[in-house]
């Protein structure tokens, strides 16, 4: 593997074939509208134009003569940080998807075609079929089924859309279900998992509910006081607590996918057998860990705590005498 | 002048302008043409020297360029087949070209920026970062640049994230990508010894949350699916280029799996008020009939019976048997393993 190009390289030269049509699209343009046309930073892009205008082609002399180059308005560039292409060679046109890009973005896609906004379904399709023509009508090897069809979703969004709070029931595996009113930030999920991530007003604080536990979801007529851009949400939808417990696990290295999501800490490396220790954070009563490990493919088993060993077995023979 | 006082060229600037070079020539260029004249290897290239490094240099571009999906072909000078060092290369522009009817609106270009978030990690991840890229490149007149339509399709209100994680998924899709054969070990539940399969893969598929391979076995000569998490072991290729997917494999094999699914149901009993009530009942396609009992639909009766092992006391299954069984068993297995032995506290390592 040591003489693998590094993924840096082969990335930069994506963004230069894509950037090069853009600009040539364009006419005149800032950086830092191209910028957030691509979702770069304007140093990115600078570094990418003054590159592009120095690149071409051999030429018929084989010397890169100044007409075989690019060539930009350096002034324009210098003083007004504007990108105007005044010289094109070899390229016009944005380079065509690759079956494995293409194959990604359209099982995306079908992921994505659940969402209220993709409810319009010939627009879904027309556009997987507009790109997999965009990669010479490669054919998608990658599908993802849909799984989310939860009429709360449309009225979350709405809430979102209109500023609005959000009122709905909610009870967790083993409490009773409550009112909530929460100001809704932002809709998440993992695979077939969905969650709201929300501002709760009684509590004061983020939370994070599943939407498949949510009931009753109802727009609230007052205006919501938190957004998106007044709540730092963290990426990883869920976090230690200090007084989580460490509940440490042996499992099949095939269910570390299962459990990914939830590790505290990194996992051990496999044994001989294919098994693994995992480590995970624990809150009251242990209900989260013990369902878990209840639903994992073949042996999962709490080593430790003795007590969380327990309550596996407890729940267990609980469900074996109520058959 | 000594190899190592050459200017280093930044390699995006030599594979940029290996492409430029190549897109701009119609006969195509023969290696030591490239080497000799093209921006980031002249600089090394010694006339008459040896020029192995170079050389090797020159394949691996050639694959990192192919891998964004940019057409580099060889062409045979007529007369001298074989010979590799009259083989021309070059990348012809019509093929290179994104086709004029694939432009993208804002609304379009948004709605794919979400798709590609939901890859965050592997090969996926940054295959649909590059394709993303192409799409933004490639965007309409009408697009202002400043994220026109993230409002309307609510890019900032969404977190998706899909995850492949599974050791066997990307040797699965290369073996795609190759059209090549495969041959794994793979563990049917309840059996104790993998089995060694051989098939020829068409699709790689998630649904209801888990990856599944569906692919033709040489053996029964059928189609089969595979769950990836069963897999054990390395995922070999052979026959590679043999067995091409056929075009709309993912589709079929996504509505082979609905049939699946739709035919196959499970009457559980919920314990009301139960979070297993509360969820279950809002599965996918799930249905309560007359006497509070839940209909479910599955693909894999192992995994419903995972899934229902995790609601322990709060699901009862009614029928089939077969899943009963599938249940009882797996929660006698954790009293088993969670029950102290007299001789040995460390009851979980136990095999």
């Amino acid at each position: 593997m040591a003489d693998q190009q590094p993924l840096q390289a082969q990335d930069k030269l994506a963004f230069l074939l894509a950037l090069v049509p853009y600009l040539i699209d364009r006419e005149r343009v800032s950086v830092a509208e191209a910028a957030r046309h691509f979702g770069v930073p304007e140093a990115r892009i600078r570094r990418a134009v003054e590159l592009i205008a120095v690149s071409g082609v051999p030429g018929e002399t084989m010397q890169y003569q100044h007409g075989d180059l690019f060539d930009i308005a350096w002034d324009d560039f210098d003083q007004n940080d504007m990108i105007v292409l005044t010289n094109l060679v070899a390229i016009d046109d944005s380079p065509r998807l690759s079956a494995r890009e293409a194959s990604a973005l359209i099982a995306g896609l079908q992921y994505l075609s659940a969402l209220p906004e993709a409810a319009d379904r010939d627009a879904i399709r027309a556009l997987m079929a507009k790109l997999s023509r965009g990669a010479g009508g490669a054919a998608a090897n990658v599908a993802v089924g849909q799984d989310l069809h939860d009429v709360a979703l449309a009225t979350i969004r709405r809430a979102m859309a209109d500023g609005r709070g959000l009122a709905f029931e909610y009870a967790g595996p083993r409490t009773q279900g409550g009112p909530r009113r929460v100001d809704p930030l932002r809709v998440e999920s993992i695979d077939t998992d969905w969650y709201l991530r929300a501002w709760d007003l009684d509590r004061q604080a983020l939370r994070t509910f599943r939407l498949d536990r949510m009931s009753g979801v109802r727009v609230d007529e007052r205006a919501a006081e938190k957004s998106i851009d007044d709540v730092v949400i963290p990426d990883t939808l869920f976090q230690q607590a200090a007084e989580d417990v460490i509940v440490t696990v042996e499992l099949d290295s095939s269910s570390l996918p299962l459990v990914a999501d939830f590790l505290a800490d990194t996992a051990d490396a496999p044994d001989g057998d294919g098994r693994v220790r995992i480590r995970l954070a624990a809150s009251n009563g242990f209900d989260g860990v013990v369902r878990l490990v209840a639903g994992l493919p073949g042996r999962a088993v709490v080593l430790d705590p003795p007590a969380a060993r327990a309550a596996v077995r407890d729940f267990a023979a609980a469900a074996l005498a109520a058959d | 002048m000594p190899a190592t006082r050459v200017p280093r060229v930044p390699a995006e600037e030599r594979l940029f302008s290996l492409v430029l070079a190549l897109l701009s020539t119609e006969s195509g260029l023969t290696k030591s043409e490239i080497l000799a004249n093209v921006q980031g290897y002249r600089q090394r290239f010694s006339p008459g020297g040896d020029n192995a490094s170079l050389e090797r240099q020159f394949e691996r571009d050639k694959d990192d360029v192919r891998e964004l999906g940019i057409p580099l072909e060889t062409i045979e000078t007529p007369g001298a087949a074989g010979n590799n060092q009259t083989l021309r290369y070059r990348i012809p522009k019509g093929e290179y070209d994104l086709p004029d009817d694939v432009r993208f609106t804002p609304d379009e270009s948004a709605l794919l920026s979400l798709a590609a978030m939901a890859w965050r990690e592997g090969a996926l991840s940054a295959d649909s970062r590059r394709g993303l890229l192409k799409v933004r490149s490639a965007g309409s007149e009408d697009d202002d640049g400043d994220s026109a339509g993230a409002g309307a399709i609510g890019v900032d209100a969404y977190a998706p994230r899909l995850r492949a994680r599974d050791v066997a998924f990307e040797p699965l899709r290369s073996a795609l990508d190759r059209a090549a054969a495969v041959r794994f070990d793979y563990i049917t539940p309840g059996q104790h010894d993998a089995r060694r399969r051989q098939v020829a893969p068409l699709a790689l598929v998630q649904h209801g949350g888990r990856w599944m391979l569906t692919a033709h076995e040489f053996a029964t000569d059928s189609e089969k699916n595979y769950l990836l998490s069963r897999i054990v072991g390395p995922v070999a290729q052979y026959e590679v280029g043999q067995h091409p997917a056929p075009a709309g494999a993912g589709e079929r094999a996504l509505a082979e799996l609905e049939r699946i699914w739709s035919e196959r149901t499970a009457r559980i009993r919920v314990a009301p008020g139960s979070d297993a009530e509360r969820r279950l009942a809002r599965r996918r396609d799930t249905v309560t009939d007359e006497a509070g009992v839940l209909v479910l639909h599955h693909v894999d009766p192992q995994i419903l019976a995972e899934e229902l092992a995790a609601f322990g006391p709060e699901v009862r299954v009614l029928e089939p048997a077969d899943l009963r069984d599938r249940v009882t068993e797996r929660l006698q297995a954790l009293v088993v393993d969670h029950t102290p032995a007299d001789d040995d506290q460390d009851g979980g390592t136990r095999g």
